[in-house]
């Protein structure tokens, strides 16, 4: 199976992809998969990576029993070696209003697609199924996870399509991703987060009960953590609430304390639930990003 | 509070520029599309206390700051009293100086004293303050309102200058209150320069109420008391009680009673007894004693002088060391043979006139030489005018003719005392004349009131009182005329009244010594007194030397004496009298020792609640300085002003900074976190 006639998206930057291909899309814990794949199965199997010796026990398949140990040992012992497979990438992208924020530049939006249209190609390219959430009130998108050719061109198109407005629906797109996918699957969010941290605490815990590999993309920009201006301002609400006239002067800091407050519940939120956190800044180039994320989620060389 | 440059003040609104800014700048917002509310939100929550607090002070340094910019630039004048002053020019200032001889205690190391000092701040504070506006000095030594050019000449005017008398603060309100009515001066300030001392304010005077109620009906005029009331510091005063000459033999001598006392509020707390030295000088020729000084001070009673048996007559002054106050550091005397104490008793009715000569008989110190001689009415002729000290006249009032005698005798500082003839009388003297006579009745008339803290029935040496409540009066004349009454009937008629005179003096007793009219003869003492002490007043012109208090009219003719004491320049004409020095007469050879009286060296300066009490619902405003204090009573304070706004924008930067904690975890906290599990 190829995938090289299909033309990357423009969010989708071929240079990036090039680089990034060699370093591959590993998933932290063993994957389900229904296919041979180049991910770790919790199951047996027969590839080449030893996995482990088990004594024999009657109905075990002579075939398998490792003679040199018994010559060495007198005893019977199975030799059983991993099962490889393939991993379901399920890509859920926060659909808020808010994903229109810009500090000057590219939106959370442009950023988030950029990032799940490669992970997307990565995954398809290495034979990963690949499949898309859009979690907002306004823009919600389902596309299970497969691994044919054209489904790759559905989800880049429909990653294409996205686009941000109304509230945010990222707390039910997870629950519902939690059950709707099967089990061992690698999910990965790329959302603002602004939600409650209890409530967000609740989804991923869910997502890690049904043994799910949890990434996240946190899209914040530094000027949403600074706050920083100068004179009165209003304040538009992207999600579509109701506009803020105020002084920053009279209230910045008191928003530094509470987004401080709220980046270190954060922190201890995502440390408890196992969630492989990325903070982005805005002006940060999507294939840096996915640099540290892909190089840091490969396996440790065994010694 | 005034300012040297008050168009500068029509800036004052420019304070709320601040506020109208912060407006401006509400009003100037941009539209900012933003993703994280929920963080603006709970902010705003947040932001209801101290924050908004901060904010609302940073406004406020900053309108404090504009203002006190403006206030700098205006360049205001005050002194210790903010606000005292008031920011309009007054139509006319009064400056009621007291030139007490208690007012030249000094400051030891400048040498300025309290009437100095408060002449130059005075001088100073009217000369930058007042550019129009009259300028009115009364002063405690002389009755004259004198309008000044101005106020530079304050301090070397010799109506400014200092003498040895006491001051009489309410006359001079009555003075000022007078000067102000007659002269519509609508807007007057009237500063009173004192040292507050209670003799010089009399407190207890009864002419307070009417000053108070008098100056409450003068709007616009505000009242200034520049005080001094610090006490003086080991301050003492010498004076000589009792100076007297005795020859023995060839030789001759004089007996002097010396006493130093302390300074008011001084001595009694204790201390080590120490040695003063007393300098006398009489005739040129200089003697010291030393005296051991006490708590109370020291005492040298009858202290012998040789002196040349020759020298029947001279002066003398008895010095001590110098301290804080000159005035009383020297006290002049004078001797002479005393006068023949001689009365002149006039009397239709022999038994009053008995009575009257033996009063008189028994002089009040040993020795004196006295007479009394007591004619009928038809013997006036008799009288030696020039000799004699005291007329007592009871029968009707003369003729024109001895009635101007008896008006030239007055005027010649000798003393007539009129009693009431039995039978009718249709003359008057004095403006007063005599009507009917009135018996009491079954029960005596006693004394309802009388004047006792002076004249003739005034306490005696030792602060008790004459018996005079014990006098009984059973018939009586009523009078009619002008006068002060010194003592009154309970049917309010009065008893005794004094005529008033420029020189001497002239009293009107109602009834008669006698058993048939009154118990005066009887019981004697308070008879005895009023005549003695009348024939005292009435001698004092007779004697060749006399010690005086100093003031004004103490040398009656100035034109006539000379100053034999101290050397040095010679006081002005108008100045003779007020100053401590010795005095002879031209004509007749007489001489007199003018010293400082002795309530001056004595009288403690009255409480701060005495002081308010006296100006009590007057526009007052009371400023206590220090003798020889060098800062003026207004100044440019721009420089406070000017440092209030530092301290403002000081303040305002402070509250603006950014908060620490959040500005140094900027840059770290956007470092990613990278794989935080797995």
């Amino acid at each position: 199976m190829s995938h090289r006639a299909h033309r990357p998206q423009s969010f989708v930057d071929p240079k990036v992809l090039a680089r990034l291909a060699g370093i591959g899309l590993h998933a932290r814990t063993p994957m389900l998969g229904n296919v041979s794949g180049r991910h770790r199965s919790p199951i047996r199997g027969s590839s080449l990576e030893f996995a482990e010796y088990r004594k024999y026990v009657a109905g075990d398949d002579p075939r398998r029993l490792d003679w040199r140990a018994w010559g060495r040992s007198n005893r019977f012992y199975i030799k059983e070696f991993e099962a490889d497979t393939n991993l379901r990438l399920c890509l859920i992208v926060d659909t808020s209003g808010s994903l229109n924020y810009a500090a000057g530049g590219a939106s959370k939006l442009d950023l988030a697609k950029a990032l799940a249209g490669t992970l997307a190609y990565l995954a398809a390219n290495q034979g990963d199924a690949v499949g898309l959430y859009g979690a907002g009130t306004e823009f919600h998108t389902v596309i299970r996870p497969r691994r044919n050719a054209a489904h790759l061109r559905v989800v880049l198109e429909h990653i294409a399509a996205l686009k941000a407005a109304g509230g945010t629906g990222l707390a039910e797109t997870l629950h519902q991703a939690a059950e709707s996918i099967g089990q061992r699957a690698l999910v990965v969010i790329l959302s603002d987060l602004f939600l409650e941290p209890d409530e967000l605490g609740r989804c991923f815990q869910h997502l890690r009960f049904r043994k799910h590999d949890v990434a996240v993309f946190h899209l914040l920009d530094q000027s949403e953590i600074d706050f920083r201006f100068d004179r009165p301002t209003r304040f538009v609400d992207l999600e579509g609430g109701a506009a803020v006239l105020t002084d920053p002067l009279l209230v910045g800091r008191q928003y530094r304390q509470a987004m401080q407050r709220y980046l270190a519940d954060l922190t201890t939120l995502v440390r408890e639930a196992a969630v492989d956190y990325h903070r982005v800044n805005l002006g940060d180039a999507a294939g840096e990003v996915l640099s540290r994320f892909l190089i840091g989620r490969r396996p440790k060389l065994k010694k | 509070m005034s300012f040297l440059q008050p168009l500068i003040l029509a800036a004052l609104p420019l304070i709320a520029l601040p506020v109208i800014i912060h407006l401006i700048h509400q009003r100037r917002h941009r539209t900012v599309p933003w993703a994280a509310m929920m963080f603006l939100l709970q902010a705003k929550r947040m932001n209801q206390g101290m924050a908004r607090l901060r904010h609302l002070l940073i406004l406020l340094m900053r309108m404090a700051a504009v203002g006190a910019l403006i206030f700098a630039l205006s360049r205001p004048l005050a002194g210790g009293w903010w606000g005292g002053i008031g920011m309009t020019e007054a139509d006319a200032t009064l400056i009621l100086l007291d030139r007490s001889a208690s007012m030249e205690t000094q400051d030891l190391q400048t040498g300025e004293s309290r009437r100095s000092t408060a002449l130059g701040k005075l001088a100073a504070l009217l000369d930058g303050e007042r550019a129009g506006g009259r300028l009115v000095l009364i002063d405690s030594a002389d009755d004259t309102v004198r309008t000044l050019e101005s106020p530079r000449a304050l301090a070397d005017l010799p109506f400014t200058s200092a003498t040895a008398t006491s001051a009489d603060l309410p006359g001079m309100l009555e003075r000022a209150m007078a000067h102000l009515t007659a002269n519509d001066a609508g807007r007057a300030d009237v500063w009173i320069c004192s040292d507050l001392a209670e003799n010089d304010w009399d407190p207890g005077s009864g002419r307070w109420a009417a000053i108070r109620e008098q100056f409450a009906r003068l709007k616009g005029t505000r009242l200034f008391l520049l005080a001094y009331p610090q006490p003086p510091a080991n301050n003492l005063s010498v004076r000589v009680a009792n100076v007297s000459r005795h020859t023995t033999g060839k030789t001759a001598e004089l007996s002097l009673d010396v006493e130093v006392r302390h300074g008011a509020g001084e001595g009694a707390s204790g201390g080590t007894a120490r040695h003063l030295p007393l300098e006398f000088e009489v005739n040129n020729v200089r003697s010291v004693v030393e005296v051991e000084l006490d708590e109370q001070g020291a005492s040298l009673q009858g202290h012998r002088l040789p002196i040349d048996a020759k020298l029947e007559a001279g002066w003398g002054s008895v010095a001590i060391p110098g301290d804080a106050n000159p005035q009383d550091n020297r006290f002049h005397f004078v001797f002479a043979e005393p006068p023949v104490r001689r009365a002149v008793i006039v009397a239709e009715e022999a038994q009053a006139g008995e009575a009257f000569r033996l009063a008189l008989a028994i002089p009040p110190e040993p020795g004196r030489e006295h007479a009394a001689q007591v004619l009928s009415p038809a013997r006036v002729g008799e009288i030696d005018w020039e000799t004699t000290g005291m007329l007592i006249w009871q029968a009707p009032f003369p003729g024109e003719l001895v009635a101007d005698q008896i008006e030239r005798f007055v005027s010649a500082g000798r003393v007539a005392m009129f009693w009431p003839p039995e039978g009718p009388d249709d003359g008057s003297l004095f403006g007063s004349h005599w009507t009917g006579w009135e018996t009491a009745g079954e029960t005596p008339a006693q004394l309802a009131w009388w004047r006792g803290e002076a004249d003739l029935l005034g306490h005696v040496g030792n602060g008790d009182a004459l018996p005079v409540d014990e006098l009984k009066t059973y018939r009586w004349r009523a009078l009619e005329g002008p006068g002060t009454v010194l003592a009154r009937l309970a049917n309010d008629q009065p008893l005794l009244v004094r005529a008033a005179t420029d020189q001497g003096a002239v009293y009107f007793c109602a009834t008669l010594p006698t058993a048939r009219c009154s118990s005066l003869e009887r019981d004697g003492v308070v008879f005895y007194a009023m005549l003695q002490r009348a024939l005292t007043e009435g001698c004092r012109p007779l004697a060749t030397a006399s010690q005086r208090e100093a003031g004004r009219g103490a040398l009656g003719d100035r034109d006539d004496w000379s100053l034999v004491a101290p050397g040095g320049d010679a006081a002005a004409l108008s100045q003779r009298g007020l100053q401590s020095a010795v005095f002879r007469s031209e004509s007749g050879g007489n001489w007199a020792a003018l010293n400082r009286p002795k309530a001056e060296d004595t009288a403690g300066p009255m409480p701060a609640a005495t002081v308010d009490a006296l100006f009590a619902g007057l526009p007052y405003q009371r400023i206590d300085d220090t003798v020889g204090n060098a800062s003026p009573l207004a100044r440019e304070i721009w420089r406070m002003f000017l440092l209030a706004m530092l301290v403002a924008l000081i303040v305002e930067a402070v509250l603006c900074l950014p908060d620490r904690r959040v500005a140094s975890k900027r840059t770290s906290e956007f470092a990613p976190a990278t794989g935080a599990a797995g």
